[in-house]
């Protein structure tokens, strides 16, 4: 293999970026452990990150977070083989309802986030 | 007694747990993680909505309760197995044979140990459990 291999084609490099959407969501993990143990300083020494550059660093980590959940859910059809009353499910059945359980997922997380903020 | 397949069942049931955790991990910040970023750090930063973190009161209110406490432990620490095995074989995949040798896994895995180890300590030591 040489160095660079993966610029040459644009499948390879799609493989690449997959696997690279690791590191910034890992970092954003962390943000977010941070964020929670700012919070044992008490209400005096707790502030909340809303600089330019955290926002900014949020919207490049929500394109690879999307771009995680979008091949990872995909794959999903390829992987899972079951049947159900003799009959096996068709992989964009498997597909469609892991991408349901995404929205459904994130629509719940969204209104507990806004919704216990009062 | 087949002694050889007693023998050979051992790193299969490792494998197991790694490739479970690697896809667990995957599963969990494929389903939650989008939306957690896009509220905590775009819509609540931002102030086009109000986000339990924006303030002291409603977050420590939150992070004080067991469930969420756990839920975040999964959150957080269960896709780092999976960014572990994932990190671990771009670096083989850029051209770093040393990330398949034993100290790299050490390293590596042991990395996800460590992040879940302190996310532990992090849920325990900030705001004591209460059922508020």
């Amino acid at each position: 293999m040489t160095p660079g291999w993966w610029l040459r084609q644009r499948h390879y490099f799609l493989y690449i970026v997959r696997e690279f959407t690791a590191l910034p969501l890992a970092l954003w993990l962390l943000w977010l452990l941070f964020e929670i143990h700012r919070a044992a300083g008490g209400p005096r020494a707790f502030y909340a990150s809303g600089s330019p550059a955290f926002i900014a660093f949020s919207v490049v980590c929500l394109g690879f977070a999307l771009y995680h959940s979008y091949t990872f859910l995909s794959l999903a059809g390829v992987i899972i083989n079951f049947k159900l009353a003799g009959k096996p499910v068709p992989s964009r059945l498997i597909v469609l309802s892991q991408f349901a359980a995404w929205a459904v997922a994130s629509l719940v997380i969204a209104a507990a986030l806004i919704g216990f903020a009062r | 007694m087949n002694h050889d397949a007693e023998h050979a069942r051992k790193p299969a049931i490792a494998h197991l747990i790694w490739w479970f955790l690697f896809a667990q991990g995957g599963v969990i910040a494929a389903i939650l993680l989008p939306v957690h970023i896009l509220v905590q750090g775009i819509l609540g930063p931002l102030g086009i909505v109000q986000v339990v973190d924006r303030h002291y009161d409603t977050w420590a209110n939150v992070i004080g309760n067991p469930i969420v406490k756990l839920y975040l432990l999964v959150l957080i620490a269960l896709p780092f197995f999976h960014f572990a095995h994932r990190l671990r074989y771009l670096l083989v995949d850029l051209g770093v044979p040393a990330a398949r040798s034993l100290p790299a896994q050490v390293i590596f895995y042991g990395g996800a140990i460590v992040v879940t180890l302190v996310t532990i300590w992090v849920l325990l030591t900030t705001v004591p459990i209460s059922f508020g």
